[in-house]
């Protein structure tokens, strides 16, 4: 019912935010320019080698997401109990063409400790931040967000560098004494963003028709709560009132993604619930998601963003039972169920059976053998426990990088502006 | 003498221009619609608050008091594209279609009036795709017409919710200002509704209600003689409710401290009001200094608020911020008198 | 005379134990607090409004109740962020100290309440200040309700990452059913094998999210040093603090030992991996 002038001329309208106060909201990039311009930083710039695509944000702001060239910032949730998630994503760059380096040379963002239990504070996480932003820029690779958390730090701890002259002194302090510098990405971009914007290219390649699939979408909060300025919009996604990934690749699939009422509400992880006060994870996430997604919108499965989310939605199902919610709503990331789509390996690439709600249902839907797969790897299994060795989407790291962070030979950044010495001067 | 502008033809502008021409001298008032009346005729507004008068009641006389009078010269569909200072008073460029047009005006009074807050900028109420989410400026127009009806199935709503300070008062939306006249129309709306329809519920979810003065009359009648209910607590989000066929409105029930939903068959948004465009051009063309808020900025704003401050320029109505048509007229008139002051010196 | 003289006046029988028990409503009012707890939460108080971030987070409030709208706690908990916002303005310490005990544990930090207040306040931020102050001053309900978390506090100081798949065992997370940790017993083998069928090698360990490289992993404490968190988490825990400090130094000696069995490969290399000591 609106025409996309009428949107783009309201999205850009929000551009005009909160004037008349001191809280007005800047582009933190063009600040960014001004703290390079001045020697204080180095921006980590997105390259014709990225292979960037532009989208729009909340304000109708450009934002610039690189397609190739990536450095994996792995999420410390799917990576530890949700492999399928950061496996499926690699698979993807894999099949279509995109270079990455997956390293041992990354923390986690320590966002997830810091929300649970404030063990920390703003300095640590700038400075954790920028450790691994310099590590990315270092190799010549573009940081890739996997983990919603991830992000949505991030995009806080970039604001707070460059609007805190204090912290940004201290982190470069920090920095100094193990051999980095400031180092801040033009851009913070999310996978989720990546998989948006590679959706002609995913397209190309489906194999699994997905008409008849209901989806319910659960949009991570740290996503486009935190510094929503930041979240990707599109004026056919919503009308440009919600945020556009991850509905986006799933309209793109042909999936009918389906509205209810609970639509805003977080997940229920709560980062301190989902560790110690598991009877607020799982009645929130099943009484508040799973039964209106079901319910009110007879979804196949659900599709969301982030770490914290799937691990919340799926495992809580399963108690559900003896509560009389004996839904068992399959929960998948965008990435999973796009690989899925692209006839990427139920087990060995999606993981599915990491998950404790089943997807066999889902995948019998979308016309996949899971039945073979899985027999599949149940030998694969049985070949690994004879010795066999692992099939491997990139190639293993040497004994060496279980210590050093080291440079395998790869190109810097050639274009940055060495910085002045004493003002966070490249240390070469 | 030459003759005064009066810019913009909504209660503000035609007070104005009416007083002029009583007053004895020549006026050109230029409207960029076709119509005079401004927002009130735009969006068909039923009944007035406070009195419960049809606008038509007080927009009539108004305009017959300029249309056909031989002092006033009236330009409709027509803007000001240029303004040029002379030793007194302005050299204006009107614009009718492609059609230009030059004259001298001694004096320049500026009713340029408000926009309604696009609701749509308020993402979280879905305004804009739920076809049941209305802005208060179309129900306005469905009970003058007496067709209070659901847009998604044409049927009758058995349970509405207005939604106070919708882009108003609201630091999300850029604008921190109270709209003076979203409660008092609100409830004005509710009231019409239960006279007509007593068997339609109506809620108003509220912060503060601001029907101030004897405006506060409305307000307690809304609930001792209509049955209106008020909440105390905003309505954070509008989501489809289970079954689809209706809204469900979620927010904070402040006075009982818990978070509420109620699902509605049609949510009505109390849309602020902003500068107009018009008040945002005629602040470029003659120079007039905005506020923060975008509104047109009177030199004294306690003793002389029609007065811009630069000579020859006269604010009314709107244009300097909400406000409401009473207060319109008034200002009107004041700076009618200003300007004639001015001009036949 | 009226009927209600005729009705018979008698008061209700109580058992002996009813008697006993304390009337059904309770006059409301606080614990009494020791004078430690009087003083430590008057230095609390002092100290969270001396916080640069109090003044950016707390503008002030219209209690319109649109960020309890989407707040997720606040559907389970006796708890708003309306609430928290009046608390961090109130003038009382007591206030504060009461919201420390048990309510600042409730938010889920889901930002929902940020993104909505058309006051501009950052409620999460400032409920992030009140638990910052708790766990540094080792408030006892704070050591209390973070006790579950010596585990992965470990594993994210001095590796890097918050979980590991080994943590995830069916014993501690029964509620997630069979399922949950990719090693059901149906597949026939062990955990990790489950892992070595992930197909990349930093991803095939039981012990950590990914494996982090020694230098990584020391780069982190150094932050963790130097920021004030160690004494942060000293305050919380001291004894959990001298142990990680202790795996550290073992780490620290392990890389040194490291550097000189790669020496050759790493001569002439540039960058931190030059200039990093430990």
């Amino acid at each position: 019912m609106l025409s996309a002038n009428e949107i783009r001329k309201v999205v850009q309208e929000r551009n005009q935010h909160q004037k008349g106060t001191g809280k007005k909201v800047v582009d933190v990039r063009e600040e960014m320019e001004r703290l390079e311009a001045a020697g204080e930083i180095v921006i980590h710039r997105i390259r014709p080698e990225n292979r960037p695509v532009e989208v729009s944000t909340l304000f109708g702001w450009k934002k610039r997401i690189p397609t190739d060239r990536l450095w994996h910032h792995k999420s410390c949730g799917q990576c530890g109990n949700i492999p399928g998630y950061p496996s499926s994503l690699l698979w993807l760059m894999n099949e279509t063409g995109r270079t990455y380096l997956n390293e041992p040379h990354q923390t986690s963002c320590t966002a997830w400790n810091y929300h649970g239990t404030a063990t920390s504070n703003p300095v640590a996480l700038a400075a954790v931040a920028a450790r691994n932003f310099h590590r990315a820029f270092e190799t010549g690779h573009f940081p890739l967000i996997h983990c919603g958390t991830s992000y949505g730090d991030y995009k806080e701890m970039r604001k707070l560098l460059v609007e805190n002259a204090t912290v940004r002194a201290k982190v470069r302090d920090v920095l100094g004494k193990m051999g980095r510098e400031l180092v801040l990405p033009e851009e913070i971009v999310h996978y989720s963003e990546w998989v948006h914007v590679m959706a002609p290219e995913i397209l190309a390649r489906q194999k699994h028709r997905v008409e008849g699939v209901v989806a319910t979408v659960h949009e991570p909060c740290h996503y486009y709560k935190m510094v929503p300025e930041d979240a990707v919009y599109d004026e056919s996604i919503y009308a440009g009132q919600r945020p556009a990934v991850p509905s986006g690749i799933l309209m793109a699939l042909g999936a009918k993604v389906a509205d209810y009422s609970t639509w805003y509400d977080c997940c229920g992880f709560g980062f301190r619930h989902i560790l110690s006060e598991r009877e607020f994870s799982r009645s929130f996430a099943n009484l508040r998601k799973i039964r209106p997604m079901v319910e009110e919108a007879h979804a196949d499965v659900a599709i969301t963003s982030d770490t914290g989310c799937v691990t919340t939605l799926d495992k809580s199902q399963w108690i559900g039972k003896a509560h009389g919610l004996p839904y068992m709503l399959p929960v998948l990331s965008d990435v999973q169920f796009a690989a899925l789509t692209m006839g990427a390996h139920p087990y060995k690439i999606a993981q599915v059976h990491w998950h404790a709600a089943s997807a066999e249902a889902l995948m019998t839907k979308m016309g996949i053998d899971w039945k073979t797969a899985k027999a599949e790897f149940r030998e694969y299994l049985q070949a690994l426990k004879n010795g066999q060795a692992p099939e491997l989407l990139h190639p293993a790291h040497g004994e060496i990088e279980t210590f050093f962070a080291i440079n395998k030979g790869q190109v810097l950044p050639d274009e940055a502006p060495a910085a002045p010495a004493g003002a966070g001067g490249r240390s070469r | 003498m030459n003759p005064i502008l009066v810019l913009g033809a909504g209660p503000a502008g035609l007070s104005a221009a009416a007083e002029i021409a009583e007053l004895g001298a020549p006026t050109i008032l230029v409207e960029r619609e076709a119509y005079l009346g401004g927002n009130p005729k735009r969006w068909h507004y039923s009944l007035l608050a406070p009195d419960l008068r049809p606008s038509d009641e007080i927009l009539g006389p108004l305009i017959a008091k300029v249309e056909g009078n031989p002092r006033v010269q009236l330009h409709r569909s027509t803007t000001v594209t240029k303004a040029e200072r002379l030793p007194k008073g302005f050299r204006i460029t009107l614009k009718t279609g492609d059609a230009l047009e030059t004259q001298e005006v001694s004096a320049v009074v500026l009713a340029t009036g408000f926009d309604h807050f696009d609701s749509r900028r308020k993402f979280e109420y879905g305004y804009g795709r739920y076809p049941d989410v209305l802005d208060f400026k179309e129900l306005e127009g469905m009970i003058h017409d007496d067709r209070v009806l659901r847009p998604s199935d044409g049927k009758p709503p058995r349970r509405i919710a207005w939604i106070l300070c919708v882009g108003s008062r609201d630091l999300q939306v850029g604008n921190p200002w109270c709209c003076r006249m979203g409660c008092a129309v609100s409830i004005k709306q509710a009231v019409e509704i239960r006279q007509k329809h007593p068997d339609i519920d109506a809620y108003v979810y509220y912060m503060d209600i601001r029907t101030y003065g004897l405006w506060e009359d409305l307000y307690w009648k809304s609930m001792q003689e209509y049955g209106v209910k008020f909440i105390r607590g905003r309505i954070g989000q509008v989501t489809l409710a289970e079954g689809g066929s209706q809204l469900l409105a979620t927010g904070e029930d402040t006075i009982l401290r818990r978070p509420t939903e109620v699902p509605f068959d049609m949510i009505v948004l109390a849309s602020g009001m902003e500068p107009g465009t018009g008040t945002q051009e005629a602040a470029a063309l003659f120079g007039v200094p905005v506020g923060p808020e975008g509104f047109l900025t009177p030199n004294l704003s306690d003793m002389n608020p029609v007065d811009s401050g630069l000579p020859g320029v006269f604010l009314a109505g709107a244009a300097t911020g909400p406000k409401a048509i009473p207060d319109s007229v008034t200002e009107g008139m004041g700076a009618a008198l200003r300007a004639y002051q001015y001009a036949r010196n | 005379m009226t009927i209600v003289a005729h009705l018979p006046q008698r008061a209700l029988t109580l058992t002996e134990e009813e008697s006993a028990a304390p009337p059904a409503m309770e006059l409301t009012g606080r614990r009494r607090a020791s004078p430690e707890e009087r003083a430590l939460s008057e230095t609390i108080f002092a100290e969270f409004h001396a916080d640069p971030r109090y003044h950016e987070f707390v503008l002030g409030c219209l209690n319109c109740g649109e960020c309890t709208t989407g707040c997720p706690a606040a559907r389970f908990y006796d708890f708003s962020p309306r609430e928290m916002l009046q608390i961090a303005e109130t003038g009382d310490a007591t206030t504060l100290w009461d919201a420390l005990q048990e309510k600042i544990w409730a938010c889920c930090q889901c930002y929902t309440c940020n993104m909505r207040c058309r006051f501009g306040n950052d409620i999460a931020g400032i409920i992030s200040v009140m638990r910052e102050l708790s766990v540094s001053h080792g408030v006892a309900s704070t050591r209390k309700t973070l006790a579950p978390f010596g585990r992965s506090l470990t594993l994210l100081m001095t590796v890097g990452t918050q979980v590991s798949s080994d943590m995830i065992q069916p014993d501690f997370f029964r509620d997630w059913g069979p399922f949950a940790t990719g090693s059901d017993r149906a597949w026939g083998v062990g955990a990790d094998i489950m892992r070595r069928a992930i197909p990349s090698d930093v991803l095939q360990t039981t012990r950590s999210s990914w494996e982090v490289s020694v230098q990584t992993s020391l780069e982190l404490f150094r932050i963790y040093e130097e920021t004030g968190v160690l004494d942060m988490l000293r305050g919380l825990d001291p004894d959990l603090t001298e142990m990680l400090i202790d795996i550290i130094e073992e780490r620290r000696e392990e890389f040194e030992e490291a550097r000189e069995r790669f020496r050759t490969e790493l001569e002439g290399m540039s960058g931190p991996v030059a200039t990093f000591r430990g």
